[in-house]
């Protein structure tokens, strides 16, 4: 058979899909066959390609021919442009409006070349369904690297690299993995947190949906690091595509002997199973995580504690990692630890990868380096705000994280420049607001999330972010009262000092932060019952 | 057991070797405000009102934390009563019932907190008012459950824990609308009601006690 010339790539990401991609991609193989075009052409199923709000998305290799907003209707043309000389289908390319023309290739669509694709390299690019594609992309080559290497040599590798863990909390990972290898025990476990509860969030899925090899790789060169011969993989109930992946994923690994005994003929035994989660937005938490693969109810433990890296799962050493973290293992081994920490900024390495979300043109899943300005991630990968509106907050970190205003938009993108500004790296949300958009509200909308998440146990959590909530709710009706506002920084500073665990800890920052930004508008519905964005119909 | 002394308040105290500092102060006649402690059970700090500060100024809750020799810690401070102060107003604003009748009167912890931080009532007035009340759960043949007064210490849940192996007594619901409940499991329950005898507050009552009432 001769050489396929072409490859059309289908994306079914979790987006696109609820887009009709899947019966996009039969009707493509349909037609192909219905053209006699099977020996120009192959299809192939990829993860999320990343420009979700564009979607369903196809690509054409190796141009990188890129259609948007495809459907079943533009499937004759698409293959049409593949014979000689024919056209390539311009209404379904990415009309640029700034050069006012249509653009060929996703390479140079802004949204893309801004970018740097090194977590995300193959999602939208391989077929995670198939181990031979990831294989030849290169994977598990650090694995067999990782395997003649000493434990030690890894992780001294993954220290130097100054990768930090990307769930959240920023912890350095090469640490906790040297912590975990000297804790005494011969059984040791690693998990693998794909809880992502944030509402809105969708990296983890993505990478879990577009690349699920590559965090298992990641998790059996930690399990040989700190001597695990078994992880967990936390995945949420709602998650069936990533579940599903990540499940065929470990078949395969399995039966080319990267999974199971004697991996790669070495003496190291390993192995993955999936556990899926509840759904709680509190059982990402680490020492609730655990619990609840325990089978117990998923509380978060009270400091001072004994560090899961001493006593973790089954009361066994453990490491416990998000899913992009051990996504970037891989790279850091094949390409070394200075490779990776030369990108970033001196206190966070490597990448962040962000659902950009809200008022912003293109909405869609991205990774840029550390260091990145909120303007350059707003405006020119997420090339501004629709229909001419002004720019007024984004909300990063997920529903703890806070909002920023547009005198922040110079801000480097990094675990302590945005903890410093009032919110959060969290675990990659990141939602862009307009001028429409009522600030005090949107403090309502996540407290009301997480006043119904907390898991109910410690006192300030439980009772204060519903006491928050009821606050907000009032101002927006027209029933704020004068005292409100410092009513709301007392209870917000006692909620983050007491709180038990880092859900009630950070559950005030959306509203601390609204406050310490954007005060003025919770003074207009408090004192005048006037909404200055015009959102709050009770306040005229 | 080895004795050595901690700084409490600028007063040496003398402290067990492996006591924690709540038991040390509580031992030496120092009250620092607590509702889920219970001598005898694993600390779980899930009230968070035995806050401290450490001499770096770091609050940390006293249940959990053993004594270390030449400790420095406060009780009192500033810090302290504005991370704890307003958790014990939204406590009360959430606590539905009157104390007048309260069959735990006189004996309760929180009465025992809120004279000793002297909560000022017009400050609690500021807040919302709490969700509607919810139904007594009278399922078992021997005490009730009154989710109006209860405070989520877990007091019953870890002591049927100690007592019987597992608690057949579990934490239900998520965010405000938790509760302590049975799910199904109040007919293995052997009436020993040292939940019953335990719980700080008056949430769990002996039925004959609230047909004498
Ligand atoms: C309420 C809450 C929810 C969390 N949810 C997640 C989550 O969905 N995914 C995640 O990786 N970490 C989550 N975390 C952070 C974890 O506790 C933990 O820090 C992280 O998984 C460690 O992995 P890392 O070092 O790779 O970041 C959450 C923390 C809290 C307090
Ligand atoms: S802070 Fe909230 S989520 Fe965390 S332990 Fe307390 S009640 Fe539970």
């Amino acid at each position: 058979m001769p050489e396929k010339l072409r490859t059309i790539l289908v994306c079914q990401g979790t987006g696109c899909i609820s887009g009709g991609a899947g019966q996009l991609q039969e009707a493509l193989s349909a037609e192909l066959t219905l053209q006699k075009l099977n020996a120009v052409a192959e299809i192939k199923h990829t993860g999320c390609h990343g420009f979700c709000q564009r979607g369903p998305l196809v690509v054409i290799e190796p141009e990188g021919i890129f259609y948007t907003k495809v459907t079943q209707n533009d499937v004759p043309d698409i293959l049409h442009s593949l014979r000689p000389g024919a056209p390539l289908v311009e209404r379904l390319l990415y009309y640029d409006t700034v050069i006012n023309q249509p653009i060929k290739s996703f390479h140079d669509v802004p949204f893309y070349y801004k970018q740097q694709r090194l977590v995300l390299r193959n999602c939208g690019v391989i077929n995670p369904e198939n181990i031979d594609d990831y294989l030849d992309a290169g994977g598990y080559k650090a694995l067999r690297k990782a395997l003649a290497m000493k434990p030690e040599e890894i992780i001294k590798e993954v220290k130097d690299s100054g990768l930090r863990g990307l769930g959240g909390a920023g912890f350095p990972t090469g640490r906790k993995w040297e912590a975990a290898s000297q804790s005494p025990g011969n059984v040791k476990y690693i998990i693998c947190n794909g809880d992502e509860g944030d509402p809105g969030a969708f990296q983890d899925r993505s990478v879990l949906e577009g690349d699920p090899h590559s965090v298992i790789e990641g998790m059996i060169i930690a399990g040989y690091a700190i001597g695990a011969h078994h992880g967990y993989a936390y995945v949420r109930n709602e998650y069936p595509f990533a579940v599903h992946r990540l499940g065929v994923a470990i078949e395969q690994a399995r039966q080319r002997g990267y999974l199971g005994k004697n991996i790669l003929g070495s003496k190291f035994n390993f192995d993955v199973e999936i556990f899926q989660g509840a759904g709680a937005f509190v059982c990402g938490e680490s020492t609730a995580l655990v619990l609840s693969i325990e089978g117990k109810r998923g509380m978060p433990r009270s400091l001072p504690r004994p560090r899961t890296t001493e006593v973790g799962l089954w009361g066994k050493p453990t490491v416990l990692n998000n899913v992009k973290t051990y996504a970037n293992i891989p790279l850091i081994i094949n390409n070394g630890a200075a490779w990776f920490a030369s990108r970033g900024t001196e206190k966070s390495k490597g990448t962040a990868i962000f659902s950009l979300t809200g008022k912003v043109v293109n909405s869609g899943l991205i990774e840029v380096v550390m260091g990145t300005r909120l303007r350059e991630i707003i405006f020119d990968i997420g090339g501004g705000i629709p229909g001419g509106r002004a720019f007024k907050a984004v909300q990063t970190g997920g529903p703890s994280g806070g909002c920023l205003p547009a005198e922040m938009l110079n801000m480097p993108v990094d675990f302590d420049s945005l903890t410093s500004a009032g919110s959060m790296m969290g675990s990659g949300g990141m939602v862009v607001m307009d001028q429409d958009t009522c600030m005090v509200d949107i403090a309502r909308y996540f407290l009301d999330f997480t006043q119904r998440e907390s898991c109910g146990q410690c006192i300030p959590c439980r009772i204060g972010t519903k006491q928050m909530f009821d606050i907000l709710d009032s101002i927006i009706k027209g029933r704020g009262k004068p005292g409100d506002i410092d009513l709301l920084l007392e209870l917000g500073h006692s909620i983050k000092e007491s709180s038990l665990c880092a859900l009630g800890q950070s559950a005030p920052n959306p509203v601390l932060s609204t406050i310490r930004y954007f005060r003025d508008e919770y003074e207009a519905h408090i004192f005048e019952g006037h909404c200055p964005a015009g959102v709050c119909t009770h306040c005229l | 057991m080895s004795k050595l002394t901690i700084n409490i308040d600028g007063k040496e105290v003398q402290a067990k070797s492996g006591d924690t500092i709540l038991e040390t102060a509580l031992a030496a006649g120092k009250y620092i405000p607590h509702l889920c402690y219970c001598p005898g059970l694993k600390p779980e700090a899930l009230c968070r009102l035995c806050l401290v500060e450490m001499a770096d100024g770091e609050l940390i809750t006293s249940c959990r934390v053993p004594v270390v020799r030449g400790m420095v810690i406060k009780t009192k401070s500033p810090a302290i009563d504005r991370a704890v102060r307003p958790t014990v107003e939204l406590l009360i604003k959430y606590h539905h019932e009157r104390c007048a009748g309260c069959p735990a009167s006189g004996h309760c912890e929180l009465q025992t907190v809120m004279s000793h931080l002297k909560i000022d009532r017009k400050r609690v007035r500021r807040l919302r008012p709490p969700p509607a009340k919810r139904p007594i759960d009278v399922m078992n043949r021997c005490f009730d459950y009154d989710p109006n007064r209860c405070i989520l210490c877990g007091i019953c849940i870890r002591t049927c824990e100690a007592i019987h192996g597992e608690s057949l007594l579990y934490y239900i619901g998520r965010g405000h609308e938790t509760k302590v409940a049975f799910y199904g499991d109040e007919k293995k329950c052997e009436t020993c009601l040292k939940c019953v005898e335990r719980c700080p507050v008056g949430t769990l009552l002996a039925k004959n006690l609230i047909e004498a009432k």
